[in-house]
């Protein structure tokens, strides 16, 4: 129940930051996707279960603000979950090599569903400039936020489970 | 929950099917889920406001220390420009009075009406980077309506795309999903304009489907045509950049610079007024 609590939270902090705060530190039109590293964090943190679950409310807040459909995001963000907690079992918490390539390598996959769904199908053919211009630029800002964004929901989750277990303890 | 974990694979799958068929159904619809979408409003939109408040009013002190000597010099040219303005406004405004009176003799609609706008601000972006649309702190509440088109003072910004009840969605013309009927004011040629990946970041649109013997030239300015559905006709969309030959030889394009700078946009109006003409598929 905290956990729920405090994940919306986290969820709609992040919403309200990205489309605002975030824009700030555009380069050249790029900027980091902090909502996949929110759900890649989940995912490595609490397994595969919470991260499709997270990454499913995320896609969904998306959807419902800026998506031009209803549910393509939620599956994105689903998907990362579910295939990024595959790692959760022998995730060393402390090691920040994980989410940091998880979360450049789900942004450039994603980039490229996009690309393809989007725009290659409205006769934008040029995929090297995508590629260069657009979605390694932003897979290595996404990596490099990662950094910083994992180590705050670390830190949360850390305290999130301490009430957890308080919790379990009373009852 | 163990039953969940049970069966872990074939929920996905059953998931990610429901998924893929909703989003290619709702795919370029605008569809609310009903009561969420106004509830989450609610809850959102006032700290995405609050926060591009303060943002913009730091970002206007940074600004207004570091230029407070060229304000002077700014002020005094401002002062003069609207002296000019004033008189050009005045002699305008006996034209339009005398265009009135003519019209009405001739019986003939006026073609460049006035529109009820609504003042409204800018208090969110796209978050992703494909696209470029934004989210503006009028909704229906408002009398904002799905399609009204949004202006700024330079000219067109692009159109409301969803509405909710504390906020609406809207795509700006550089908005790859965006296309807009238009003509040269000069010539009359007509075109289209959408935006374009490659001229986005740089804040430039395309104009399409230019006839090839079209006579425009740089510097031509581009209004809307009144063609398409959704915008009224005589809106300022920009002048003309460069204007390239298309590889099948039959059509030109021409890159737009747009009148309005998307890069600092913070407040818009929003055009009281849905065109209800019909699509070109109900009139076949």
């Amino acid at each position: 129940m905290i956990n729920a609590v405090v994940t919306a939270a986290v969820l709609i902090v992040n919403l309200i930051l990205q489309s605002t705060l975030l824009q700030l530190i555009e380069i050249r039109g790029v900027m980091p996707d902090t909502m996949l590293i929110i759900i890649v964090s989940y995912a490595l943190l609490r397994g595969q279960n919470a991260g499709a679950a997270v990454g499913f409310a995320a896609g969904m807040l998306y959807d419902i603000f800026f998506g031009s459909s209803i549910g393509f995001y939620a599956l994105m963000g689903m998907l990362t979950g579910y295939f990024c907690g595959i790692c959760h079992k022998n995730f060393y918490r402390d090691n920040l090599v994980l989410p940091v390539t998880l979360s450049a390598l789900a942004n450039v996959i994603i980039g490229f569903i996009i690309y393809a769904t989007g725009f290659l199908l409205e006769n934008r053919y040029n995929v090297f400039y995508y590629v260069v211009r657009v979605i390694i630029p932003q897979a290595v800002y996404t990596g490099i936020a990662a950094l910083v964004v994992y180590r705050i929901l670390y830190g949360i989750n850390k305290k999130v489970e301490a009430k957890e277990k308080q919790r379990r303890k009373l009852f | 929950m163990k039953f969940f974990n049970e069966y872990k694979r074939q929920f996905m799958i059953l998931a990610v099917i429901a998924l893929v068929i909703i989003s290619i159904f709702t795919a370029g619809k605008t569809i609310k889920i009903a009561g969420v979408d106004d509830a989450l409003g609610f809850i959102i939109t006032p700290f995405q406001g609050a926060v591009t408040s303060v943002t913009n009013w730091v970002g206007d002190s940074v600004n207004g220390i570091i230029e407070r000597k060229n304000l002077e010099e700014e002020n005094k040219e401002l002062k003069k420009q609207i002296e000019e303005l004033t008189s050009e406004n005045e002699r305008l405004s006996l034209y339009e009075a005398e265009n009135k009176r003519l019209s009405e003799l001739l019986d003939v609609a006026q073609k460049y009406q006035d529109y009820d706008t609504v003042g409204s601000r800018v208090i969110a972006k796209d978050t992703g980077v494909w696209y470029d649309s934004f989210l503006i702190d009028k909704g229906s509440m408002d009398g904002i309506k799905n399609n009204m088109p949004v202006i700024n003072a330079g000219g067109l910004v692009g159109r409301v795309v969803k509405t909710s009840a504390a906020y609406s969605n809207v795509y700006s013309i550089l908005d790859t999903r965006s296309s807009v009927s238009v003509k040269s004011a000069r010539t009359g040629d007509a075109g289209v304009v959408t935006g374009d990946y490659e001229l986005m970041e740089q804040g430039l649109c395309r104009m399409e489907y230019i006839d090839s013997d079209a006579e425009i030239v740089e510097g031509d300015e581009i209004i809307t045509s009144g063609l398409s559905e959704y915008y009224p006709e005589g809106i300022s969309v920009g002048y003309v950049k460069e204007i390239h030959q298309d590889e099948n030889g039959l059509t030109k394009y021409a890159v737009i610079q747009p009148k309005v700078d998307f890069k600092h946009i913070d407040t818009v109006l929003v055009v009281q007024e849905v065109q209800d003409k019909p699509s070109g598929a109900e009139v076949n």
